[in-house]
């Protein structure tokens, strides 16, 4: 009896062993990920206005469908980010993904940044180029620093009421995204 | 010959114990990396840099686009305040007050995420397009049959989840949950 439960302590041990191991493991074994989903979205360099989810279709970005949003891929390896655009009175906010899918960085316009969205996302190396003055970026700029060179930009507009769905994605659409110009 | 039976059991236990404690704690979401209020929880790191890793793997599996910290928490719930799993045949009130943010919306999925309201109705709550209480606490309905006051139909069969979404909900930036009170989900009637 003692022998069995000996067996079973150790077998209970090893899946402690496998369940760490899963754990950090998955997320670099998933094949569909934010980057992935994203990636199949011409969303390089330009804001995509993603469709709003419908009743009944798949949403495995799982939209709010109350909300209206663009998305962008940014290759820092090209020069700093950078998101520009004038965005319409109502709430917004706008969030910074890494590879794995996990949020850089966010913020929304109820931190006193207005209607101008106006963010700048910089590399380690960027970074320290900016602290050193070597990089001339706008006034205003609002900076952000990745560790990772691939990020997805969204930014969240949430219209007062679905019939200004339409007018608040042309906003969106006419936002810039892509690499800040020397 | 005579560890065989004992090997295979531990083997079978080893492997039992972890995987299903791994699918354990990130389908249902309640022991590592979460905060629950009542019937709801969320991943309250999801939308963080550097999350744990369960809200890293949580969030690597999920392949969403989450909420990051500052722009609010995304709540599940899966069963109702009684700890029923949530079915389609039943009709729920959702009673109570929601949490300090700017406004919220809810919204009835299936597990894979699939909205699943009616296609000719709106598919979710918003904070600031419902009826309210003089002393401002809330009453939706969420069901296939016709409710009173805030109603979203509901289609199909099965299980499904109540997804709030707090947008800018300063009430959980380090305040803790204690303070966040969060709506009742009771159930009515089924089919």
């Amino acid at each position: 009896m003692i022998r069995w439960a000996i067996w079973i302590a150790g077998g209970l041990v090893l899946g402690a062993i496998i369940h760490i191991a899963v754990i950090l493991s998955l997320p670099l074994l998933i094949t569909e990920s934010l980057w992935t989903r994203v990636s199949t979205i011409d969303a390089l360099n330009r804001p995509v206005v993603l469709a709003a989810p419908l009743a009944g279709e798949p949403n495995p970005l799982r939209l709010d469908p109350e909300l209206a949003y663009a998305v962008c891929r940014i290759d820092l390896r090209q020069g700093p980010g950078v998101v520009q655009g004038l965005l319409p009175q109502a709430f917004w906010s706008i969030a910074v993904y890494g590879r794995s899918g996990t949020v850089i960085y966010s913020t929304t316009n109820r931190d006193g940044i207005g209607q101008v969205l106006d963010l700048g996302i910089f590399n380690a190396a960027q970074t320290r180029l900016l602290a050193e003055q070597q990089l001339d970026i706008a006034e205003g700029l609002l900076i952000v620093e990745s560790r990772e060179d691939d990020v997805i930009v969204a930014v969240r507009l949430a219209p007062p009421h679905q019939a200004m769905r339409r007018r608040f994605e042309a906003d969106l659409a006419k936002l810039s995204c892509g690499n800040l110009e020397s | 010959m005579r560890f065989l039976g004992p090997l295979l059991t531990a083997i079978f236990v080893a492997l039992a114990a972890g995987f299903g404690f791994s699918w354990y704690t990130l389908n249902e979401g309640t022991l590592f990396g979460t905060i629950s209020v009542g019937p709801w929880f969320a991943w309250e790191e999801a939308g963080t840099a550097t999350p744990d890793p369960y809200t890293r793997a949580h969030v690597a599996r999920t392949g969403a686009l989450q909420l990051g910290a500052s722009e609010g928490l995304h709540f599940v719930a899966t069963t109702d305040s009684d700890g029923l799993r949530l079915d389609r045949d039943c009709r729920y009130r959702i009673d109570g007050t929601t949490p300090v943010a700017t406004f919220w919306t809810m919204v009835p999925v299936a597990p894979d995420g699939t909205i699943i309201t009616h296609p000719d109705g709106p598919t979710a709550f918003h904070s600031k397009r419902i009826a309210r209480a003089s002393d401002g606490s809330l009453q939706l309905y969420v069901s296939k049959t016709l409710s009173p006051r805030n109603w979203l139909e509901i289609t199909g069969e099965g299980p499904f989840a109540l997804q709030l979404n707090l947008y800018d909900a300063s009430s959980f930036a380090g305040v803790g949950t204690a303070a966040a009170e969060m709506p009742t989900i009771i159930r009515e009637a089924c089919l």
